[in-house]
């Protein structure tokens, strides 16, 4: 039976009959999907918290950005490796469209082959961060404000590419096993979103930190 | 759903509240790491209690130091770390998991008809957060407790000692409970009402708990924000709030009361819903207002968060931004005035039965108005000036805090103790306990408001000898109400020993949790039942179809038709 909220239970009273378990599949689902989108949400909150102080101490603290540390201009970041990483993220959002999509018509194949290419993507943006980290010439994390709140939003944006991959690589290792069907795929659904929500607020982040 | 009565409609989620769980067998597994979220709720009880008389004693201490305008007992950087925890503890490991995680588990899934919440092994996982929270919290004194007050102000955070991490990561985590217990809750009152119970069915202390979840899992992510940022700062020199290098502690204080002016809604919403339940259930008579108090509870809830700023009138911000903060909290009094006036109609020309949880219903609309209003003063820009930081605002906060959450909390437990537990508590103790402690109570914060428009401090070890007549009388009280809260955990001990059984319903209420035995069984509701109209309607039959009377039941529906009289 698939994972789900109600459905230990071997003793229910009533509606025992065969689609009694694929009703419950299809009741907690929803209630997974909202819980799942609600906690979003909630995510939204704490970068938008962040995306605030990064604000807040850029125009009332420093009007000249990037700030002066100790009589030194400190650099803009580089603008173009950062598209061309972005490029990386964002390619990787579509091909989990096409995986998801693929699973949806039951073709395994190309479902493995975008599953892979997604991870790989994901792999090769979270790389491309740590060069940009090792080259950046802003003082470091510690260093001044504009290190505090570039590294802390984009380093925190990393840990949720991070945890994404590792989210669809179990994922996978469910699909592989068989743990979901053709009509039951709550947890690729969420991957998904997931995968899609760390998209969005990596577009958020490129124009607050690359292109203001 | 074939119990389900022709007209009653009936939404897609039904196979769900169908299902029933085998109830487990072990102990650990019933009392310890249960799913059930009437256990839960009365873990969250438990806990939420020893942390009350741990943040109590605090509390005394505090007072007892005010006894000498020298400082009585205790060194003033110890009284500093004193007043910082009592501050978080009452607020974050008292108030919030009390009124959410305690009433809202026990009570909210059996008044929507409901076996369980929605992500049962969530609530598991929500509960035992808060116990190993509080631990660290309080374990922060072992290695020198923050010394910030509550709101733990950068620079003096910054500068504070070692346990103030500890207090980041108590907060934090109690924080990421209380997110999970507002998405639980949300998806749970979404999705798994009884059949027919529409939104304008619901009783309203769910309404109260739905208004609430908002709050709590999108300020209390703003709240985690800025714990973890001043964490790092002090742990990794990471600058967000050390004005010398750049940072601005005025972003703490736009952080924290993002979420800590909301939190005072977590704070008294759940409470407005206890009061809701309790007045129309003495009265013997319908809600008066239902729509409006029901509404009014959201319009509380979204205006929250818009209101923040108030508590930074002389922290230095653009004048032209004082002006509409001063409205919008302003403008949160008529919702909270519409229910107030809700509740007075209720209880006008009510035939109303004096049980300890009316009393303390009706103590609560008389403090509670009380605080309401020196929070509308304080909303006023230049009063506010004269005001911040002053023992005025002190006596403010524990007017709502006390008078109004704690207040509609002792309304709660004495209401719904014959439910947990299914005993009658003893009802001549119970209202000498809530005469002693509003007496108390009043007579330990009231002077405190004269103290503070002369001009006494808050949060200062010692204080000019002209206040001390007053700080004596205060502290004093305070003994006095100490001595009812003990005389509360033995009413409710004694309720163990010698409490009448109390049935499925002894106060003739109308809401679905009184319609199964006492204590509920497992799994609540054997059927579910079918719900037809809002719960307030005494006088009228029972709007409900399909109740099945649960095993130790004697009766499933104790209130009988013609003569609407409690059964006790």
């Amino acid at each position: 039976m698939a994972v789900s909220v109600a459905s230990h239970g071997h003793d229910a009273p009533h509606d025992d009959h065969g689609g009694h378990d694929d009703i419950i599949y299809n009741e907690t689902r929803d209630m997974r999907l909202m819980g799942f989108v609600l906690f979003l949400v909630s995510d939204v909150v704490l970068f938008s918290s962040y995306i605030f102080a990064y604000i807040y101490l850029r125009n009332s603290i420093q009007p000249n950005w990037p700030p002066i540390v100790n009589g030194h201009q400190l650099p803009r970041l580089d603008t173009a490796f950062a598209a061309f990483n972005s490029v990386v993220l964002f390619g990787s959002g579509v091909t989990m469209h096409y995986a998801l999509e693929n699973w949806k018509h039951a073709n395994k194949g190309r479902f493995n082959l975008f599953m892979f290419f997604t991870i790989l993507l994901g792999l090769g943006f979270l790389g491309g961060q740590a060069y940009e980290y090792a080259h950046a010439q802003i003082g470091g994390w510690s260093g001044n404000i504009f290190g505090a709140s570039f590294f802390t939003l984009t380093g925190m944006h990393g840990g949720h590419v991070a945890v994404g991959v590792g989210f669809l690589i179990a994922l996978w290792i469910q699909a592989q096993r068989g743990v979901y069907t053709q009509s039951k795929f709550f947890g690729l659904t969420a991957g998904t979103l997931y995968w899609h929500f760390v998209d969005v607020i990596w577009v958020v982040l490129f124009f607050l930190f690359y292109l203001w | 759903m074939a119990t389900v009565a022709p007209g009653v409609p009936t939404g897609p989620y039904h196979a769900v509240l169908d299902h029933i769980h085998p109830e487990p067998t072990s102990f650990i597994r019933k009392y310890i790491f249960s799913i059930d979220a009437k256990v839960i709720g009365i873990q969250y009880m438990i806990t939420g209690a020893i942390f009350f008389v741990i943040a109590g004693m605090l509390a005394e201490i505090i007072r007892t130091q005010l006894l000498s305008p020298h400082g009585a007992i205790i060194s003033a950087a110890t009284y500093n770390s004193v007043y910082s925890m009592h501050g978080s503890a009452m607020v974050w490991f008292v108030v919030i998991p009390l009124l959410t995680g305690a009433f809202g588990n026990f009570v909210m899934p059996m008044q929507i008809g409901a076996r369980d919440v929605a992500f049962p092994w969530l609530n598991l996982v929500a509960f035992w957060i808060f116990p190993v929270a509080g631990v660290i919290l309080f374990s922060s004194f072992l290695i020198g407790a923050p010394d910030a007050g509550w709101t733990e102000y950068p620079p003096i955070s910054l500068q504070g000692p070692p346990g103030t991490n500890l207090w980041c990561v108590a907060v934090f985590l109690i924080g990421i409970s209380s997110t999970m217990t507002g998405i639980n809750f949300l998806v749970t009152m979404y999705k798994m009402r009884a059949p027919g119970m529409t939104f304008t069915r619901m009783p309203l202390f769910v309404w109260a708990q739905f208004a609430t979840t908002p709050l709590l899992f999108i300020a209390t992510t703003a709240l985690g924000a800025a714990l973890a940022a001043l964490f790092i700062e002090r742990v990794f020199g990471v600058p967000f709030y050390d004005p010398k290098r750049g940072g601005s502690p005025v972003l703490w204080q736009h952080m924290f009361w993002f979420y800590s002016h909301p939190a005072v809604y977590i704070m008294i919403i759940p409470g407005f819903g206890i009061i809701s339940e309790v007045l129309p259930t003495f009265a013997r008579k319908p809600i008066f207002g239902y729509k409006m108090i029901a509404f009014s509870s959201v319009a509380i809830s979204l205006l929250s968060f818009s209101v923040w700023a108030h508590h930074m009138f002389t922290s230095g911000m653009v004048p032209w931004l004082q002006l509409p903060f001063m409205i919008i909290t302003m403008v949160i009094a008529i919702p909270t005035g519409v229910k107030i006036f809700s509740w007075m109609a209720t209880l006008w020309g009510g035939s109303i039965n004096w049980k300890t949880p009316a009393l303390y219903a009706a103590g609560f609309l008389i403090t509670f108005t009380y605080g309401g209003l020196t929070g509308f003063f304080l909303a006023a820009v230049p009063l506010d000036y004269h005001e911040h930081g002053t023992y005025f605002v002190v006596a403010h906060f524990h007017y709502v805090l006390y008078g109004g959450s704690i207040m509609s909390m002792f309304a709660g437990i004495y209401y719904w103790w014959p439910k947990m537990t299914g005993r009658m508590y003893n009802e001549k103790l119970g209202q000498l306990q809530f005469w002693v402690t509003f007496i108390a109570f009043n007579a330990t914060f009231t002077p405190m408001h004269w103290l503070g428009l002369l001009g006494m401090p808050r949060r200062v070890a010692t204080y000019d000898p002209q206040f001390q007549f007053w700080n004596q009388f205060a502290t004093y009280s305070s003994y006095v109400m100490a001595l009812a809260t003990v005389l509360f955990f033995y009413i409710l001990f004694d309720s163990f020993r010698n409490g009448k059984k109390a049935g499925p319903n002894p106060w003739g209420a109308r809401t679905l949790e009184w319609m199964v035995s006492s204590p509920p069984p497992y799994y609540n509701f054997k059927k579910i039942p079918a719900v037809l109209a809002a719960p307030y309607d005494f006088g009228n039959p029972l709007p409900y179809l399909g109740l099945d009377a649960a095993p130790g039941a004697t009766e499933a529906t104790p209130t009988s038709v013609s003569h609407p009289v409690p059964t006790y």
